[in-house]
C-alpha cells in the first residue's frame, strides 16, 4: 500500500532573500524520484500547493510559485512566522528537506483561457499567482489582457522584483501599490483596492485570480465587484491550517469542503455562502 | 447454525493468545471510556523516524490482534471509520493495524445486516452464540480453531433485552432520516441553542476522544536529546482552541460556540454529504463523559423541532 503521508527528499539548490523576511528556496528532487508531469508536461498545476518540512520540525504548506512548465526544480517562498518556516529560514543551499505533494486543484486554467484574467493579491500571497502568470506567459496567446495588481508594506516588501519586471516585458500589465509614501517610490501609493480605475477590461468575459490575507477580501467589494464581475467568475487561493494535505485530519474544512481536497481554489460564491472567515 | 457455548468463550480467547494479542473489550478498557477505535488509530503514534540526516523510516506496525466484545454501534462505528480512512486514499498507518487485526463482535440481537467486525456472536439467550461470519478472515479463523464450535439444529433466540439503552434506541431513530437531520444542523447555524452552549461547553475534547468515530488528528515533531527526530500523529479535537488557528495567528474558529456548532456540523452535515450516512452511532459515549452533561440529543430534538416548524408555511 502506497503510504499518502511518506514524504521525499529534495535539495535547496537556491536561496534568495526576498525581503527582510521572506525568502525564497529552489528545490530539485534527490535521489530516485522525478517530479510527476501532468499530462500537459507541467509538474504541477498553479495554485497548487506543497508540504514542505522535516521530520523533527513538522510540514507547512506553501504555494509554489515556479513556472509549472519547469521540470526539473520547483520554488517556494517562506515568510519566517512560525516552527517550520524559522527552521527552513535557518538553512543553506544544498541542505535536504522532504516535501508532500502538490495537493489541492489549482486555478481553473481552462475557464481562464480566452479571456482577460485579473490578479489581486499582496504581499505573501504572490507565489501561487506567479505561478499562474508564468504559465500564462508560456500559452501567451491564448488569453486575454493580464492585470497583476499587487500590495505591498513598503518597497523592501515587494517581493520578487526581477520577475516584475520580466513579466512586463510579456504584456502583462503589472501595477505595484505600497501602502504609505516613501521618498524614491515613483510608484502608486494606497491599497490595492485604489486600483480601480487603472483597469480596463471586457467585463463580459474576465477571469479573476486572488490570493492573500483577508484584507484583501476587502478588494473583491471595492474592485472586483463594481467592476460588474459575477462571484462565479472570482476564484480566490484560500489559506487554511493543514495537517495531512490528503482529506483525513479535518483542520482545514470550511462547510462542507476540504481546503486541501476540494480547493485551495474557490470561487468566491462557495466561500461567500456558509465560510467561516 | 453454528454456535460456542458462553463456558467456552474464555477457553477460545485463551487459545487465541498463542498466536494473537487479545484485547477483550468486555472487561473494562485499558484507557477508560476510549472505544475500540484505538486499537487502530492510536490516541499516539510515531509515524517516521529520522535518525541520522536525509534518512526517513516509516514505523512499522506488525503484531497481529484480536479485538473482541465489541457491540452494534461499535461494530457501525468501526465500518464507518474503515470508510474514512479508505476514501479518498487509504490512510497507511490506520491500515496497517487494522489489517493486522480481527474483530469479533458480540451482540444480543440478530440484525438484518451485520453490522460489521469479521465474526459475530450473537446471543441466543440460552447459553450458546450464534457464529455470524463477515469476512474471508473471519471465516479462517472459525476454520482453524473450529473445536471451540459446535453445530446445532436452528432455533430461535430466547434473548428478551436486545441491551441498548432508551437513550440510544431514540438517538438511532433520529438518525435513520439522515438528510432531515443534516438539513436542520445546517440550517441551525445562528440558532440561539449554540449560543447557550457556548456557555455550557467547557472546550476540553473529551467528546471527541469518547466517539467511535471522531478521527481529528494532528501532527507533531520532535527531536530528542540524541538528534532522533520523529513525527507522531496525535488525536486532535475540532472544539479544542487553536485547532483552526494558522500562522500568524488568525483563527478560523475563535470561539467555542463556533467550534461546537463544527462539531456537530461534521457529524450531521459535512458527514453526511461526503458519506451519505451521520457519523453519530448513538452509542451515548459523549453525553456519558461529558464533564458539563451536554446530551447531544436534547439539542438535535430541540433543532429538529424548532427547523419542522420552520418549514411549515401557509
Amino acid at each position: 500500500m502506497e503510504n499518502i503521508y511518506e514524504p521525499k527528499f529534495v535539495k535547496i539548490t537556491e536561496i534568495k532573500q526576498q525581503s527582510p523576511t521572506v525568502k525564497s528556496f529552489r528545490l530539485e528532487p534527490t535521489g530516485f524520484f522525478n517530479f510527476d508531469k501532468n499530462d500537459d508536461g507541467s509538474v504541477f498545476y498553479p495554485g497548487q500547493f506543497l508540504l514542505v518540512g522535516n521530520v523533527g520540525w513538522g510540514e507547512s504548506a506553501f504555494g509554489i510559485m515556479s513556472a509549472p512548465h519547469e521540470d526539473k526544480s520547483i520554488e517556494i517562498m517562506v515568510r519566517a512566522a512560525g516552527r517550520v518556516t524559522n527552521y527552513l529560514h535557518s538553512l543553506k543551499e544544498g541542505d535536504k528537506i522532504t516535501i508532500r505533494g502538490p495537493y489541492g486543484n489549482g486555478f481553473p486554467i481552462d475557464f481562464y483561457r480566452g479571456r482577460d484574467v485579473v490578479m489581486v493579491t499582496g504581499g505573501c500571497g504572490i507565489p501561487p499567482i506567479a505561478a499562474l502568470i508564468e504559465y500564462i506567459i508560456n500559452h501567451r496567446s491564448e488569453y486575454g489582457k493580464v492585470y497583476l495588481l499587487y500590495g505591498a508594506k513598503s518597497p523592501e516588501e515587494v517581493l520578487i522584483k526581477d520577475k516584475l519586471e520580466e513579466w512586463r516585458q510579456h504584456d502583462i500589465n503589472v501595477i505595484v501599490t505600497i501602502d504609505k509614501a516613501v521618498p524614491g517610490w515613483t510608484g502608486h501609493v494606497g491599497f490595492v483596492t485604489d486600483l480601480i480605475k487603472e483597469i480596463h477590461i471586457d467585463k463580459k468575459n474576465v477571469g479573476v485570480a486572488m490570493c492573500g490575507p483577508g484584507p484583501m477580501m476587502n478588494a473583491i467589494e471595492k474592485i472586483i465587484r463594481p467592476l460588474g464581475i459575477a462571484d462565479r467568475n472570482i476564484f480566490v487561493n484560500m489559506e487554511r491550517k493543514m495537517q495531512c494535505g490528503v482529506g483525513k485530519c479535518q483542520h482545514c474544512t470550511c462547510g462542507d469542503k476540504y481546503v486541501c481536497m476540494d480547493g485551495p481554489v474557490f470561487n468566491f460564491d462557495e466561500i461567500d455562502k456558509a465560510w467561516d472567515q | 447454525m453454528l454456535v460456542i457455548n458462553e463456558n467456552k468463550i474464555a477457553d477460545f480467547l485463551k487459545a487465541l493468545e498463542k498466536e494473537y494479542k487479545v484485547y477483550d473489550n468486555r472487561q473494562h478498557p485499558p484507557y477508560g471510556g476510549l472505544t475500540a477505535k484505538k486499537y487502530f488509530f492510536p490516541p499516539v503514534e510515531e509515524t517516521f523516524v529520522s535518525e541520522k540526516k536525509g534518512s526517513l523510516k516509516t514505523t512499522k506496525f506488525a503484531e497481529k490482534f484480536v479485538v473482541f466484545g465489541l457491540s452494534i454501534p461499535q461494530l457501525e462505528a468501526l465500518t464507518y471509520l474503515d470508510e474514512i480512512m479508505t476514501k479518498p486514499a487509504e490512510d497507511f498507518f490506520y491500515w496497517q493495524r487494522r489489517g493486522n487485526s480481527i474483530v469479533v463482535g458480540l451482540i444480543k440481537e440478530e440484525p438484518d445486516a451485520l453490522p460489521g467486525g469479521d465474526i459475530v456472536f450473537v446471543d441466543l439467550g440460552d447459553g450458546n452464540f450464534k457464529i455470524l461470519k463477515n469476512t474471508e478472515k473471519g471465516e479462517e479463523l472459525i476454520k482453524k480453531y473450529k473445536s471451540y464450535f459446535a453445530e446445532v439444529a436452528d432455533a430461535p433466540s430466547k434473548v428478551t433485552d436486545p441491551g441498548m439503552s432508551e437513550w440510544s434506541k431514540t438517538m438511532r431513530d433520529i438518525l435513520l432520516d439522515a438528510e432531515l437531520l443534516a438539513n436542520a444542523v445546517e440550517w441551525s447555524k445562528n440558532h440561539k441553542i449554540w449560543e447557550e452552549m457556548a456557555t455550557t461547553c467547557l472546550g476540553c475534547g473529551v467528546c471527541t476522544y469518547v466517539c467511535p468515530i471522531c478521527h481529528c488528528f494532528s501532527v507533531e515533531d520532535k527531536i530528542d536529546l540524541t538528534g532522533k527526530c520523529s513525527r507522531c500523529r496525535k488525536w486532535d479535537a475540532c472544539t479544542l482552541p487553536d485547532f483552526a488557528k494558522i500562522a500568524g495567528g488568525h483563527d478560523f474558529r475563535p470561539t467555542i460556540k463556533e467550534r461546537y456548532y463544527n462539531w456537530f456540523y461534521h457529524k450531521f452535515v459535512r458527514g453526511y454529504k461526503e458519506y451519505g450516512k451521520p457519523q453519530c452511532v448513538g452509542c451515548g459515549h459523549c453525553k456519558k463523559y461529558c464533564p458539563a452533561s451536554i446530551d447531544i440529543l436534547e439539542i438535535l430534538k430541540t433543532i429538529l423541532g424548532d427547523y419542522k416548524k420552520s418549514q411549515i408555511q401557509i
